[in-house]
């Protein structure tokens, strides 16, 4: 069990700043998920944290001990690997014993702790199998027996799930959450996947292009982006966002509808407004709302997603639970709902009822 | 177009009958094969089954350029005198310590420097070239150098070996009975090193770096980790190495014909050196033919025996 802090961590290869200004407190069995864009750093995080990458700048510690520049052996952190990395020519028994073949465990304990942990994970007909004769979701489990075996103090996950098809990765995704229920152990965990980082997540950690974006629960970053690219990136379907410009009490949206958004202190500095297309009500065409040609309808049986065409303001995705019986073609009126609107200003942050005072 | 030719195709099959599908299907799995195989087969045949089966035959016969009309077939006489011959003993037992010893030390030392040249360190690149140098240069002039560098006169390593008291006095050991095997195994280690290093730096680079960091968060040091790690990867590389330099080294008498001569009193003759001479020295060729068929016999036991050692080894 471990509380892990990041103090104004940073990390450049060479002239190349990778990561800068990561600063993160992961209380003791809490899971943090750390979502971003390719690229944007989340595996060089978890790798400092697990010492396979020096540290350029920073300080990190575990219950409060600085942790920097001791080796991963020492750290006690267990990972699982995108790729598993399972020994090839050992068998899985032994995969998952490795550990504690290494620190020369009794060799009863071992076997317990391998059959106990082989249980768990629904593999005790396979310990004497080689990774090359198993499934990828049993070579991921695999990969997940080795890292429990050794009951460690924090467990990273980078991306171990990006293998698997859609659904073993929802079966492993239940796993993971029930293991950390189990466990109650620190886990940082690496995704693409936003269903992954909402539904996993005690706190989801936004990454781009090495700065955090957001720290929050996953309806903290749901309901409170922090700016625009927390915005669109969390959500799925992702975020219209529209121009508009500021007027007291609300905005004007390209088209010239005022829209007003009295749950907004100042909207002075917008000039963009997010509405998810969760967020947009579909009504009569002949309505007072916007007027729109449904462009593309996917069914999708729980949920219709709509990509409309607005008159003046371009296209718009709107989604829409249940089934309505919409067509290409269609004309729709589309309202926005007010409250659950956000607005930006032009360097991208959101303007929110705390923030405006400061802005 | 292509519907009606596939229909004509399927027309013909059907009119030609049964006799003729069955007698197509014979030709097409057991003789077509063997006319496409023909040209490796005849290829083959010629350059490695003759030879080997005049070779073998000859073994049975009284072959000696120097007594011409009393060639002939003698049965396993040629093998009677074998047994009987104190400098086939002698031979044999210079070739199993001339090839333990260059192969040990090849491989060891060949193996540390893949090991150091799969890190990273200043001047790399050049360090590299340089370590694969003797394999470039040809076998005779490096056999011609070493002697040199053993004979106390021109060369330093008499000299040394006396410094470092190896050697009470500084003299060539070329010429000492109990020594002289030294002096080409020294300059076959020299020769040979290049090859492990080569192929043992491939096998180390194609070890995914995933599997060194699970091993490091395992808590593996070092040396666990080059034992449990390391070695299962290279164990199929070092095998069929160790297995075909082996049967190279057994062979390879250049060095120390060069060298030595296989003097001095046979101290360094080796089976194959022992063959060449017989062969083109003494001209006796059914004699020197035996001893080749019985080198041949030795080296195919110890490759079935390594053969058999790499299958339980290797898993991966
Ligand atoms: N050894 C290295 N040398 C130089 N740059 C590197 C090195 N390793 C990673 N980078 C750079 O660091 C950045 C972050 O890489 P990282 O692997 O952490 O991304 P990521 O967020 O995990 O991406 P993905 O989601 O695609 O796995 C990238 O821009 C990458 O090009
Ligand atoms: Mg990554």
């Amino acid at each position: 069990m471990a509380r892990i802090e990041l103090k104004n961590i940073a990390k450049s290869y060479g002239t190349v700043e990778v990561l800068r200004n990561i600063d993160l407190d992961i209380q003791d069995g809490e899971f943090v998920v750390l979502v971003g864009p390719s690229g944007c750093g989340k595996s060089t995080l978890l790798r400092m944290i697990a010492g396979l990458e020096p540290i350029t700048s920073g300080a990190f510690e575990i219950d409060g001990k600085r942790m920097n520049d001791v080796r991963p052996r020492d750290r006690d952190i267990a990972m699982v690997f995108q790729s598993y990395a399972l020994y090839p020519h050992m068998d899985v028994a032994r995969n998952m014993g490795f550990s504690m073949e290494i620190r020369r465990d009794a060799a009863e304990m071992r076997k317990s702790r391998v059959a106990e942990a082989g249980k768990t994970l629904g593999l005790s007909k396979l310990l004497r199998r080689l990774p090359k004769e198993l499934s990828g979701g049993q070579r991921q489990r695999v990969a997940m027996g080795r890292a429990i075996i050794r009951d460690p103090r924090a467990f990273l996950f980078d991306e171990p799930l990006s293998n698997l098809d859609a659904a073993l990765r929802v079966e492993m995704r239940l796993e993971i959450a029930r293991l950390h229920q189990k466990l109650k152990a620190t886990m940082i965990y690496v995704t693409h996947d936003q269903v992954e980082a909402l539904t996993l997540a005690d706190r989801i950690v936004v990454l781009d292009s090495g700065d955090i974006q957001q720290v929050g629960s996953p309806l903290d970053l749901y309901e409170r982006p922090a700016n625009k690219f927390v915005a669109q990136f969390i959500g799925s379907p992702t975020m219209n966002v529209v121009p508009v410009s500021a007027a007291s009490g609300g905005v004007i949206l390209a088209d010239g509808t005022f829209l007003a958004l009295p749950h907004l202190d100042d909207t002075g500095l917008a000039v963009e407004l997010g509405i998810r297309p969760e967020h947009i009500d579909v009504v009569d065409p002949d309505a007072d709302a916007l007027a729109a040609v449904a462009d593309v309808v996917e069914h999708l049986g729980s949920d219709t997603n709509i990509y409309a065409l607005v008159e003046g303001l371009g296209p718009i995705m709107v989604r829409v639970h249940g089934n309505i019986p919409a067509k290409p073609g269609d004309r729709l009126g589309l309202r926005i709902q007010a409250p659950n609107a956000h607005v930006f200003s032009a360097d991208g942050r959101t303007l929110q009822r705390d923030m405006t005072g400061a802005a | 177009m292509e519907s009606r030719a596939v229909i004509t195709r399927k027309q013909n099959t059907v009119e030609r009958g049964e006799t003729r599908a069955r007698r197509s299907l014979y030709w097409q799995y057991v003789v077509e094969p063997f006319v496409y195989l023909s040209p490796s087969i005849i290829l083959i045949g010629a350059v490695m089954l003759m030879p080997l089966i005049i070779g073998i035959s000859y073994s049975f016969q009284s072959i000696e350029l120097l007594r011409p009309f009393n060639t002939g077939w003698i049965g396993f006489e040629n093998y009677a005198k074998l047994w009987a011959d104190r400098k086939f003993w002698i031979a044999l037992e210079n070739t199993f310590w001339w090839t333990f010893w260059s192969i040990t030390l090849q491989f060891f030392l060949g193996l540390g420097l893949a090991m150091l040249l799969n890190t990273h360190f200043f001047g790399k690149k050049l360090f590299q070239a340089l370590v694969f140098l003797p394999w470039a240069v040809p076998t005779f002039l490096s056999a011609l150098t070493w002697a040199w560098l053993f004979n106390p006169v021109i060369g330093p390593l008499p000299h040394w070996l006396t410094a470092l008291g190896i050697l009470s006095e500084p003299y060539n050991i070329l010429g000492d009975p109990d020594l002289a095997l030294w002096g080409p195994i020294a300059a076959n280690v020299w020769f040979g090193v290049p090859f492990f290093a080569i192929t043992l730096l491939a096998a180390l680079q194609s070890i995914p770096g995933d599997m060194y960091e699970a091993a490091e968060i395992d808590g593996a040091s070092a040396w666990q980790t080059f034992t449990k790690i390391t070695l299962p990867f290279l164990a199929p590389m070092i095998a069929i190495t160790v297995m075909l330099r082996t049967i190279w080294i057994a062979n390879f008498a250049d060095l120390i014909y060069v060298m030595t001569g296989g003097g001095p009193a046979n101290s360094t003759q080796i089976i194959s050196s022992y063959i060449f001479t017989t062969a083109f020295r003494r001209l006796d060729f059914g004699y020197a033919s035996a001893i080749a068929v019985v080198l041949l016999i030795l080296l195919m036991i110890y490759a079935v025996i390594l053969l058999v050692i790499r299958k339980k080894l290797v898993k991966v």
